[in-house]
């Protein structure tokens, strides 16, 4: 399973988001990296329909339903700040049946394509595979995104901070997503390249 | 997919007599037993009634995922239906569920422990099972049986339309008389 970085790389200067995005393949094959495919990650946005705020009197919160290619048979639900539920894809089903009570916020959905690379333990996404315990292998990463993504390395991801010692989970990716993409949708007049 | 279900009850006497018929009927030579604590939770918005899901946990399975069922209103159609027939949507989940479905706005109205035995026959399920009241919420260790018998309930999961499954269990529930006549329940005196 490992330990996940999620990280934003922004457009290079004087460059496309498709250029920005091929100058990191071309990095991550010279370095010897295989492709390994594809993956896909994707979020929609649910808030509380006015009949249920009404009767509750609780500002409205939004939830996120997110799938993971690399999962697929599950479906993850989180609140921002509040608990990750693993599911089965089922959920989706439930969902449906709740439209009464959970809306799907307008034009919310977002998803994430790209390639998959393969470079010794690492997949890039950026993964490292042996490790299930952040804090144990947060240098080894570090040290791995900082030769090919330089000046642009990320710090520590925030799920990392309260949970050194703590086994790594799926859901600590999809935390990590979810952030992202509210960061993007924040940023939406900005083409940005994202990695994974 | 939508459930067929038929039950009625036992009296603790006569359990053993339903169990080794039933080992007999079914599949499974020794039967699966399980310690289940459900929990109720209700969603109220200003639609007439509220939404209503139920969470599942084993008590004696560590590791094994909790499991939230959604079920809905009982189809009223074809009277000659031997079963109860309702949608109902399983979802395996982690073990933060009763923290997400408070995060969502759902609230628990009751929960239980229920023990019982599991057996199967094709794909027609058949649990008999005692209910136990809790007497301090959220403390399983405290409980007392809610009755002196303990419910038998057969039921289905099938795509929706296969009314030749609800056949089957008229003629599965013929096989245990007498001592037990499984029918179907009026919806409208559950209500």
């Amino acid at each position: 399973m490992g330990v996940t970085c999620v990280s934003q790389m922004p457009v290079a200067e004087g460059k496309s988001v498709q250029q920005t995005v091929e100058l990191l393949t071309r990095k991550l094959e010279m370095l010897g990296a295989e492709k390994q495919g594809t993956f896909c990650v994707d979020c929609e946005t649910y808030h509380t329909a006015a009949s249920t705020l009404g009767s509750q009197g609780q500002a409205g919160k939004l939830m996120y339903v997110m799938h993971n290619s690399e999962y697929p048979l599950s479906c993850f639900a989180l609140f921002e700040n509040g608990p990750c539920l693993v599911a089965d894809t089922n959920f989706d089903v439930l969902m449906v049946k709740l439209k009464g009570f959970f809306q799907s916020a307008k034009a919310s959905k977002i998803e994430t394509r790209g390639t998959r690379y393969q470079y010794c333990d690492f997949l890039v996404k950026v993964e490292y595979g042996p490790c299930v315990v952040a804090s144990d292998c947060w240098s080894l990463l570090l040290e791995f995104l900082q030769s090919f993504l330089g000046s642009h390395t990320p710090g520590a991801p925030a799920v990392f901070g309260n949970r050194h010692d703590a086994i790594y989970s799926p859901a600590d990716t999809m935390v990590q997503y979810m952030e992202l993409f509210n960061k993007i949708r924040k940023q939406q007049q900005v083409p940005v390249a994202g990695i994974r | 997919m939508v459930p067929g279900i038929v039950f009625r009850s036992v009296l603790d006497h006569s359990l053993e007599s339903l169990i080794h018929r039933l080992r007999g009927l079914c599949d499974n030579m020794e039967p699966e037993t399980f310690l289940d604590h459900e929990m109720v939770f209700l969603l109220k918005g200003q639609q007439a009634s509220p939404f209503v899901l139920r969470a599942r946990r084993s008590m004696d399975r560590a590791g094994a995922p909790w499991h939230l069922r959604y079920l809905g209103q009982p189809e009223m159609g074809d009277k000659n239906r031997h079963a109860l027939v309702r949608n109902c949507v399983d979802i395996a989940t982690s073990e933060n569920l009763t923290d997400f479905l408070m995060e969502m706005g759902f609230r628990m109205d009751h929960e239980f422990v229920a023990r019982g035995h599991l057996f199967r026959k094709g794909i027609m399920k058949i649990v008999v099972y005692k209910i136990f009241r809790i007497l301090t919420p959220g403390n399983t260790d405290n409980t007392e049986a809610l009755s002196l018998s303990y419910l038998v309930e057969l039921s289905v999961v099938a795509p929706a339309g296969q009314d030749v499954v609800s056949d089957d269990m008229r003629n599965f529930a013929e096989q245990l008389k007498p001592l037990v006549h499984l029918e179907k329940i009026d919806p409208k005196r559950l209500m």
